[in-house]
């Protein structure tokens, strides 16, 4: 995956007209009463703070508690509370593009779990933050669906025959999270580094937890080695 | 509440009806037959909600629907074990159609 | 109906669909007559696109920029505040049509159709809009 930093960041440019009319939009919107610029500052709060930080928290969680992983595989919704998360926030009635149906995947020697939204992209922002470029990318909606291990290999991700993979194709008002399976090489670990390894990617279900491999800590992108 | 016509273990077809600007229903799904694995709340139809009936919109229940990948595509190139599951409302479905697989 | 016609229908609308996508254009120019089949796949409803022909491309991370960040806080704010709600917003976007709506970037869809789903409901007006536009960027450039 590329991480396509430095491509606006170069010196005076034209004023974006996307940018212009987000603007004008924004400001007729509250001109004419249909929200507030304190409305517009909450969202923005309360959205930049969503990150994939929560989701791993319940993932690691539910691994260390059998009790609290019934929870969350039984009502997702409830469960987040455990680890801060509202999905009734921030309106009040949920945001209006998750909604609030929230349920967890649980990956199984025998079952992976993937998601995808081919209609739009649907993806649960309360905990897991906003959803990745290539997941809302019509090549990734296209394919997920019909090959599935070719998109997964792409990921680096190869799973055997007998293992099912499971396309959960995102339609409606359900929001879903893969539970990966936690991996060996992890035994006596405490919550938090636990949830250190639970990434973003092994929660949407390309990518599988591995021990060595922490999102704010991947193997050395230079050189490719494995710390 | 209204009375579910669809329990989990139902095999359901989901029908084949002609959309014209909107849907949830996937193309690749009309007409194919599958398992119901889960129910999910009476929800307002997005063929309403998407015309700006949300509150007084037409509620109805939904289901998981889960398919052998190998009875959506013409040319499935992973293996017999892999399904996908996807959500439709009570009036996309129908009992499954005699002559579907 | 069968599995094998269900195939044989499916390959058929999904090679009309990439009859109109922009990788391989087939000239429409308001054609005197269309066959079912060109009407088929024009009439697609376009974000129904699981199992489209697709090669395989490098899937990214770029990351929200200010204003695609601001978009989609407005376009939540707009249902937050009962102006239109999420579903609206999805089906404006087919509504597009297939040009703008694989044209334009994933958030410069949302703030198109807001602009214009708000004019649809008369909650503005559309030279309320443009003199909107053109004061908002006239005051960028100033400040730029």
């Amino acid at each position: 995956m590329t991480y396509t930093e430095h491509e606006h960041i170069e010196g005076p440019t034209e004023v974006s007209e996307f940018e212009v009319l987000e603007r004008a939009v924004r400001e007729l919107a509250i001109e004419h009463g249909l929200f507030s610029a304190e409305d517009h500052r909450r969202f923005t709060e309360w959205a930049e703070a969503r990150t994939p930080a929560k989701g791993s928290q319940l993932v690691a969680k539910a691994w260390l508690d059998p009790a609290f992983k019934q929870q969350l595989l039984s009502n997702g919704t409830e469960a987040s509370k455990a680890v801060g998360v509202d999905w009734l926030d921030p309106t009040g009635k949920g945001t209006p593009s998750d909604y609030t149906y929230f349920y967890v995947l649980e990956n199984t020697p025998k079952v992976h779990n993937v998601i995808v939204c081919t209609l739009c992209s649907c993806y649960p922002r309360p905990v897991l933050g906003m959803s990745p470029d290539w997941y809302r990318t019509p090549n990734y909606r296209r394919r997920l669906v019909r090959r599935p291990r070719e998109v997964l290999a792409e990921f680096g991700l190869h799973l055997p025959s007998d293992v099912e993979v499971r396309v959960h194709d995102s339609n409606q008002k359900s929001r879903f999270m893969v539970m990966p399976m936690r991996p060996e090489g992890t035994e006596g670990w405490s919550e938090e580094q636990l949830a250190s390894i639970v990434t973003r990617d092994t929660m949407i279900g390309v990518a599988l937890p591995n021990p060595e491999w922490t999102a704010t800590n991947p193997p050395n992108a230079k050189t490719g080695a494995r710390r | 509440m209204t009375q579910r016509r669809f329990s989990v273990g139902d095999r359901v077809t989901v029908r084949d009806a002609t959309s014209l600007f909107h849907t949830r229903t996937q193309r690749y799904a009309r007409g194919r037959t599958g398992v119901v694995t889960e129910y999910r709340p009476e929800w307002v139809i997005p063929e309403d909600e998407a015309w700006g009936r949300d509150e007084d919109g037409r509620h109805e229940p939904f289901y998981v629907v889960r398919f052998r990948q190998t009875d959506l595509w013409p040319d499935y190139t992973g293996f017999d074990v892999d399904t996908l599951e996807t959500e439709c409302s009570e009036r996309w479905l129908e009992p499954e159609m005699v002559g579907t697989k | 109906m069968s599995t094998t016609s269900l195939n044989a229908r499916f390959e058929e609308i999904t090679r009309g669909i990439a009859g109109i996508l922009p990788v391989e254009r087939t000239p429409l120019d308001s054609p005197y007559e269309i066959s079912n089949e060109t009407y088929a796949a024009l009439r697609t409803v376009l974000h129904d696109v699981g199992g489209q022909p697709a090669l395989p491309e490098p899937y990214k991370e770029k990351g929200e920029e200010a204003w695609e960040m601001n978009t989609y806080v407005t376009c939540e704010c707009l249902a937050w505040g009962g102006a239109w709600n999420a579903e609206i917003r999805r089906r404006a976007e087919n509504d597009l049509g297939a040009t703008l709506y694989y044209g334009l970037p994933y958030y410069a869809r949302w703030i198109t159709v807001a602009a214009k789903t708000l004019i649809d409901k008369g909650l503005i007006t559309p030279d309320e809009l443009s003199s909107k536009i053109d004061e908002v960027r006239a005051r960028m450039k100033e400040q730029s």
